[in-house]
């Protein structure tokens, strides 16, 4: 328990004591900066964005990586865990060169991905693409045949019952690996960095504006902006928390 | 009923059991193209970055590469971050031991609590991570005029990186083992101790058996993080160059000193340790599963 | 609507689960499908309902060819052993999904659907429980949310796989009797596999008795328990006592003890004979060859009944007998006693490819 103690939770507590040395003017205003109120759209939105592209991809690869025999799908499953095992440094370089204008894939868009918000969406997609996977996989798994059977015996087509019986199965587990996607995505830093380009108010993420200050010694500012970050996902996973648990009041056999 | 059954008895089976297929199966259009789509999307966002590293490393031949990696920077990096996993995931494998133990084998008042505190760091931005030990032992911070007096260096040293790669490996090795072990109950230990077994020799014979599996897939998930790690360590090591550069900090510096080849090759090294870590990974799995 | 199942094999890679197997079911009859596990009961009504496929043989439903038609076409309600509720619907969404998944031209109406999911769930005494979800229904409950959802797709065949597995005891009892009744008012073809006997003896029309992917017989309660055709039967359904032998002269001997067999005049084959506990007579002293000698090693009373078991003094073997409280109460017997036991009614086999 002091193991605990002394590398989470008085750590975790200096962000408090920190901001309590700041006045409360001194603290709004570091926190509504313009620069710092773009970054948190920036951060939650290309989190969510990058979540829900998860959410369906990560379930269909579920459900084929369960469902179906082809060849090399052991090897696919085991890729699927390559953004936990990969540094997010290696992430973040290798998928800028990637999607750069003169990269393997950006050179077949006119458009820019690395350096605009599109990037950091395809970063962070990248680091949650295994949270919906993982979590979804055992689910399906499990899942009984003969609820299927049963749906199939009462006339049901097969998209009937995939959407009014296996899908409804499965939601708890998308929403559980979309906020765990979400939540390691609104504060991914490593990966990020390379892609995002890192322009004030267009492509400058909330871990970055901490790190900024960070470098300038303004302590007090990057713990402001802390506040923000931690205070804001804590809401939003008790927001999630809140749905799983009125789904899963009348769930549970 | 009269169909001589000697024949069934002799045939072989050739014809496979089909299940009638509309119903309970998709359509062989549906199924490829969700394989498809599957296929792309991993190919898209997983296998060509992954082969991307490695063409760039070798862009320039080996020559460059092998020089890229011989660099004394280089070296210096590897042998801090091998240093840094090394002291980082037994501490927290003994730790993740012992919270399990805790939480799957007594019941004590507070141990939701204890269950939601493991979980924190998952929570929580590696960059906040790296702020807080700032905080605490930077110049200004908490303990910074009595390190300062004591001529202690934590922060931008090694003792900062490993306890910001601590905090965010922390729930890794307790998170994998759980649920393991509270699926497998207490009643093997309590046979164990009903035979008269004393407590660590119970733990060795009975526990530790059960779980190693569970144990090796924590621990090596444990150690990817701790040797990628980032964004904590980033804001702890101060970047100072064959001292406190850990091989993603390295990286990083050559990418943004436009060393692309040479920062690729680093890279390539820590993805084969990836591919490894994989493999390693479903290995412990499989073996999981067996019991 | 009635069953023709014609010369059906199936295999799960190589092992043979049925094996051309063929049965009639008329319409409206309540079937059993009594058997152990692995006799291929399930899978033979799997293969009814079209959740599996069939290898060879074809099935008629009314005389017509339905061996590669979808389930959903079949007009056929599933009950599962584990309920398979859907339970994110609520009772009443589960007892509509039949209806609601039509196609739009064959959809009831909303409030037709209404109309008939109530009905149904007045009929299995759940109308109070229409918002409910599985979760919070006990057992029992469940298998007849499971049982209206079947029915309200007004099927032509009800097949129930192990429909009262899961069930403890006492519910069991109710759920069978209330099974009877629902076939006595709608007279729908029912199947229903069990490995219970007394389930199979206690609720069917005719019983289909099946073992290792074969049909071992089929006819009413009464003729399978009474007329077992084979060995195989008579041990399964109900207990039974063993008495072992060699064929002479239509008689079945070993040592002192003979016993008529008429059936088999010609043999001199090693043979068996069975003895249902109920078929055994116990007498105080020796009147003839056909008694064998036996100890009384244990005496049980439940309620009408004394059970007996006795340890034959020639060879050591056990013997069941069940007999009349008052009966007993006669004999004035106690345990050690030595008594002569005789079989009133013994079946014999030459055994072929069993061994018990």
């Amino acid at each position: 328990m002091l193991y605990l103690s002394f590398i989470v939770i008085l750590p975790l507590s200096m962000i408090v004591v920190n901001t309590l040395s700041m006045s409360w003017g001194e603290f709004f205003e570091t926190i509504t900066h313009p620069r710092a109120v773009a970054s948190y759209k920036l951060s939650f939105g290309s989190a969510l964005a990058a979540g829900l592209i998860n959410v369906i991809f990560g379930t269909i690869i579920a459900w084929v990586l369960i469902r179906y025999d082809f060849p090399g799908k052991k090897i696919i499953d085991g890729l699927v865990d390559l953004p936990f095992a990969l540094p997010t440094a290696v992430a973040g370089i290798a998928l800028t060169t990637l999607y750069a204008p003169s990269g393997w894939i950006g050179k077949f868009f006119d458009f820019k991905i690395s350096y605009t918000p599109l990037g950091i969406v395809i970063a962070l997609t990248f680091i949650g693409l295994p949270f919906v996977v993982r979590t979804v996989q055992p689910v399906l798994q499990n899942l009984g045949r003969e609820v299927e059977e049963a749906s199939a015996s009462l006339g049901a087509n097969r998209f009937q019952t995939f959407v009014k019986v296996i899908l409804p199965e499965l939601y708890p587990a998308m929403i559980t690996g979309f906020s765990l996607a979400f939540s390691r995505s609104l504060g991914e830093y490593g990966s990020v960095v390379f892609i995002a380009g890192n322009m004030p108010m267009k492509t400058e993420i909330t871990p970055l504006i901490i790190m900024t200050k960070l470098e300038q010694y303004d302590y007090v500012g990057a713990t402001a902006i802390a506040v923000v970050m931690l205070v804001g996902s804590f809401i939003i996973l008790l927001f999630i928390n809140l749905i799983q648990w009125r789904m899963n009041r009348k769930f549970n056999y | 009923m009269t169909k001589p059954l000697d024949v069934d008895r002799k045939m072989p089976i050739v014809k496979k059991a089909v299940s009638n297929p509309y119903p309970l199966k998709e359509s062989a259009i549906v199924k490829w193209s969700l394989i498809t789509i599957s296929l792309l999307y991993i190919s898209l966002f997983l296998i060509l970055p992954l082969i991307s590293i490695f063409v760039t490393a070798l862009e320039k031949g080996w020559e460059t590469y092998v020089a890229s990696i011989v660099h004394p920077d280089a070296l210096a990096a590897i042998k801090l971050t091998i240093t840094v996993a090394l002291i980082v995931v037994p501490l927290n494998a003994v730790f993740g031991i012992a919270a399990a133990w805790l939480i799957t084998k007594f019941t004590f008042r507070g141990k939701n609590l204890l269950v939601t505190l493991i979980d924190l760091p998952f929570a929580v931005s590696p960059v906040i991570a790296g702020l807080i030990f700032i905080l605490l032992f930077g110049a200004q911070g908490l303990f910074g005029d009595w390190l300062f007096e004591h001529d202690i260096k934590i922060v931008f040293a090694l003792p900062g990186i490993i306890l910001a790669t601590l905090f965010v490996t922390f729930p890794f090795v307790a998170r994998e083992l759980i649920p393991l072990m509270q699926t497998q109950g207490i009643t093997e230990e309590e046979a164990s101790i009903s035979l008269g077994a004393s407590g660590w020799k119970t733990f060795f014979y009975v526990t530790l058996p059960n779980i190693k599996w569970g144990l090796l897939y924590g621990l090596i998930l444990c150690n990817a993080r701790a040797i990628g790690e980032f964004g904590a360590v980033s804001v702890v090591s101060g970047h100072i160059r064959g001292e406190t550069n850990t091989m993603p900090l390295h990286i990083e510096i050559l990418y943004n000193e436009y060393q692309f080849t040479a920062a690729f090759a680093v890279a390539s090294i820590m993805s084969i340790l990836a591919i490894l870590t994989i493999i390693i990974k479903h290995i412990a799995s499989w073996k999981a599963k067996e019991f | 609507m009635g069953i023709q199942i014609k010369n059906v094999s199936k295999s799960f890679g190589s092992v043979k689960v049925l094996k051309d197997i063929s049965v009639d079911i008329k319409s409206g009859e309540l079937i059993a499908l009594l058997g152990p596990s692995g006799s291929g009961k399930t899978t033979l009504l799997r293969i009814l309902a079209g959740l599996e496929g069939l290898d060879e043989g074809t099935i008629l439903f009314d005389g017509e060819d339905i061996t590669n038609v979808s389930p959903k076409e079949r007009k056929i309600g599933f009950v599962f052993q584990h309920y398979a509720l859907f339970r994110h619907m609520n009772v009443f969404e589960n007892v509509a999904y039949g209806l609601k998944v039509r196609p739009r031209k064959t959809r009831p109406s909303k409030k037709e659907i209404e109309r008939k999911v109530n009905e149904l769930l007045s009929l299995v005494k759940l109308e109070n429980f229409q918002d409910r979800y599985p979760s919070q229904l006990s057992g029992g409950q469940r298998q007849r949310v499971a049982l209206a959802r079947a029915l309200a797709v007004e099927p032509k065949v009800l097949l129930l796989d192990e429909p009262f597995g899961a069930l403890d005891a006492k519910v069991r009892k109710e759920l069978r009797r209330w099974l009877r009744q629902l076939h006595n008012e709608f007279h729908v073809t029912s199947i229903f596999v069990t490995h219970d006997q007394e389930e199979a003896l206690d609720v069917a029309d005719r019983i289909i008795v099946m073992n290792n992917g074969k049909i071992e017989q089929i006819g009413t309660p009464d003729e399978v328990y009474e007329n077992p055709k084979s060995p195989f039967v008579y041990d399964f359904l109900g207990n039974v006592n063993i008495f072992r032998g060699r064929l002479q002269n239509g008689k079945l001997k070993q040592g002192q003890f003979e016993i008529n067999a008429p059936h088999y005049l010609d043999s001199h084959d090693d043979a068996v004979g069975y003895a249902r506990p109920h078929d055994i007579l116990i007498e105080k002293e020796q009147v003839d060859n056909e008694t064998v000698p036996a100890k009384i090693s244990f005496i049980h009373i439940v309620g009408p009944t004394a059970r007996i078991e006795l340890k034959r003094e020639d060879n050591g073997e056990y013997l069941e007998a069940e007999l009349p409280k008052e009966q007993f109460k006669n004999l004035q017997i106690q345990k050690g006693e030595v008594v002569y036991v005789r079989p009133k009614q013994l079946k014999v086999f030459i055994p072929e490819d069993f061994s018990i």
